[in-house]
């Protein structure tokens, strides 16, 4: 699960005298919200992304009312000044979770990956992770989800397990969440079948728990809001 | 009293699929023994069913396909492409003869012999893709059917109502680039329910962009959601597109008491659902509605809902 094979190699950059008003058609026109700036050598020196450059805009920019010489400014302003210097980066040997991690924790969108030398080598944006969990979950493979309460012991996945495979349905998919319920965990199994109806009544006489549909969640707010999040201490390379 | 075809055939029932399956043949003999009871046989007109020729076949699916599911059945496999597709020596002869009857009933709308018609068939067909066969669908029935009144009868328009509980994902790639056929499915919510397609955003792409449109429907939910949203995004679609003619594909498994679903809909809602396509159909198409069966897996609810919809084609 590195990053590497799941970053965008092909990378659109900019050196740091790129005019700022250059950047922002560079992003519109590959729909991208982050352009590492590099040097002669390929080296990572900054980042510039589409909010850096629309808090740089004169408001009157935006309104189309600003003066000849509030323009010839602005178009003249190069992103090395608006950029965040020395941003953070990742090594392409990361893991797809440090990734996760560490863009839920710095509030970034993106992750320049480079290599020893913070040569730049490629890119990992939230839109690259969000396409690795549409894969593991299986979305986009016909099948149907349920979801199964089981009391947090040894050995409950192996019983659904071997009841569906008797039944002789591929899993597209297996995840544990966490139900909101002391010493139960909520079990989303993704059955390669339309003929749901036949399973649902097996495990039903194993005396497993299907919860309604409408009951399900991945993910629920702690009931404490107040909980610090944890800390990482990933050092960028 | 309208003169409505009812295309049935014993031979359907060839198509064998093993224990526990759903999509069983009793279901045929329920349908055709509920429409009986109701005193309603003797004023439909029968259909039989033959084969189609391979042509029309051909106009929608791809040829490497259909050779690779008759070499299937042939060699005696019991499954094709998924386990839920299970198959017989006889799948392939019953799922041509599917096509063939259904073909030939829309040749009798066209000449005006009927004004409609409900076809009692197996295998059913909306999951079935240009070249995979999903969900115990092999020939993609309904898509068939529409290429064949385009080419053959010069029908321009044609609109496709689906609200098999599932969503036709089959028939909506088939047409999702033309804007010469309209596909519009009611499901449950593709995370909730097989296959997983049919999102309210999937509407269609280039051409053939805003000529499919999906209402998928949460789970309990019964027959006020589904009134709201038919009323909501099918009946002005339609009205917009004035469909010539009218295909259905009638699926009869959101039915509260059928348990492939978490549907919540009642025997009255079926109708209710059936009534609004009639209208569309004397308003647009005049009157030409052919209704083909898909899923419905109830044995004990099949019978008035099949009697019940017919009833409802006679009276169009």
């Amino acid at each position: 699960m590195f990053v590497s094979r799941s970053m965008t190699r092909k990378v659109i950059t900019v050196d740091s005298e790129t005019p700022v008003i250059e950047a922002q058609e560079l992003m519109a026109d590959n729909s991208i919200r982050h352009l590492p700036v590099v040097d002669q050598n390929q080296q990572l020196v900054g980042i510039v992304t589409d909010r850096d450059i629309r808090s740089a805009l004169p408001y009157n920019y935006l309104k189309d009312t600003c003066s000849e010489e509030q323009r010839e400014q602005f178009c003249a302003l190069p992103v090395k000044d608006i950029m965040t210097k020395d941003p953070l980066a990742i090594s392409p040997t990361y893991t797809i979770q440090d990734a996760l991690l560490l863009i839920q924790n710095s509030k970034v969108g993106a992750l320049p990956v480079v290599d020893d030398n913070r040569r730049l080598e490629g890119i990992i944006s939230v839109r690259d992770l969000l396409r690795a969990f549409i894969n593991v979950l299986g979305i986009g493979e016909p099948g149907t989800l349920l979801c199964i309460i089981v009391k947090e012991e040894v050995g409950q996945l192996k019983k659904i397990v071997d009841a569906i495979t008797a039944e002789n349905v591929s899993f597209g998919s297996v995840l544990v969440a966490r139900y909101w319920e002391e010493d139960k965990r909520a079990v989303f199994i993704y059955l390669l079948t339309q003929n749901v109806a036949h399973v649902k009544k097996k495990l039903d006489s194993l005396g497993f728990t299907l919860l309604d549909p409408m009951e399900w969640y991945l993910d629920q707010l702690p009931t404490n809001e107040s909980s610090p999040e944890k800390k990482l201490t990933i050092d960028p390379p | 009293m309208k003169k409505t075809g009812f295309l049935y055939d014993e031979r359907y029932q060839l198509h064998l699929t093993g224990d526990y399956h759903p999509e069983m043949p009793d279901r045929l003999p329920c349908i055709y023994r509920g429409i009986q009871e109701a005193g309603l046989l003797s004023r439909l007109i029968h259909i039989k069913a033959r084969r189609a020729d391979m042509k029309w076949i051909e106009m929608v699916h791809d040829g490497r396909y259909i050779m690779r599911f008759e070499a299937a059945c042939l060699s005696g496999k019991s499954m094709f492409d998924s386990p839920d597709n299970q198959v017989c020596y006889d799948t392939y002869e019953a799922a041509l003869l599917a096509v063939g009857g259904i073909l030939d009933v829309v040749s009798r709308v066209m000449e005006g012999d009927l004004d409609n018609a409900f076809c009692a068939v197996r295998p059913p067909g909306h999951h079935a893709e240009v070249n995979k066969a999903m969900g115990f669908c092999y020939f993609n029935n309904v898509a068939i059917a529409a290429r064949y009144l385009q080419n053959q009868w010069g029908i321009e328009r044609v609109g496709i109502i689906d609200f098999d509980v599932h969503h036709g994902n089959g028939t909506q790639h088939i047409f999702e680039q033309d804007s010469t056929v309209f596909y519009y499915s009611i499901h449950e919510h593709p995370s909730f329910a097989y296959p997983g397609t049919g999102r309210e955003f999937e509407i269609g792409n280039n051409s053939g962009h805003g000529f499919t449109k999906n209402s998928p429907v949460l789970p309990g939910q019964g027959d006020d959601e589904y009134k709201r949203l038919m009323q909501k995004d099918l009946i002005p679609a339609f009205d917009e597109f004035k469909p010539e003619v009218i295909l259905v594909s009638v699926g009869f498994d959101a039915h509260a008491d059928d348990d492939m679903s978490d549907m919540k809909l009642s025997t009255a809602g079926f109708s209710w659902i059936m009534q609004r396509i009639v209208e569309l159909g004397r308003q647009h198409s005049k009157g030409r509605i052919i209704s083909v069966l898909e899923g419905g897996y109830s044995l004990e609810r099949l019978p008035e809902l099949a009697a019940n919809h017919v009833e409802i084609l006679l009276n169009a």
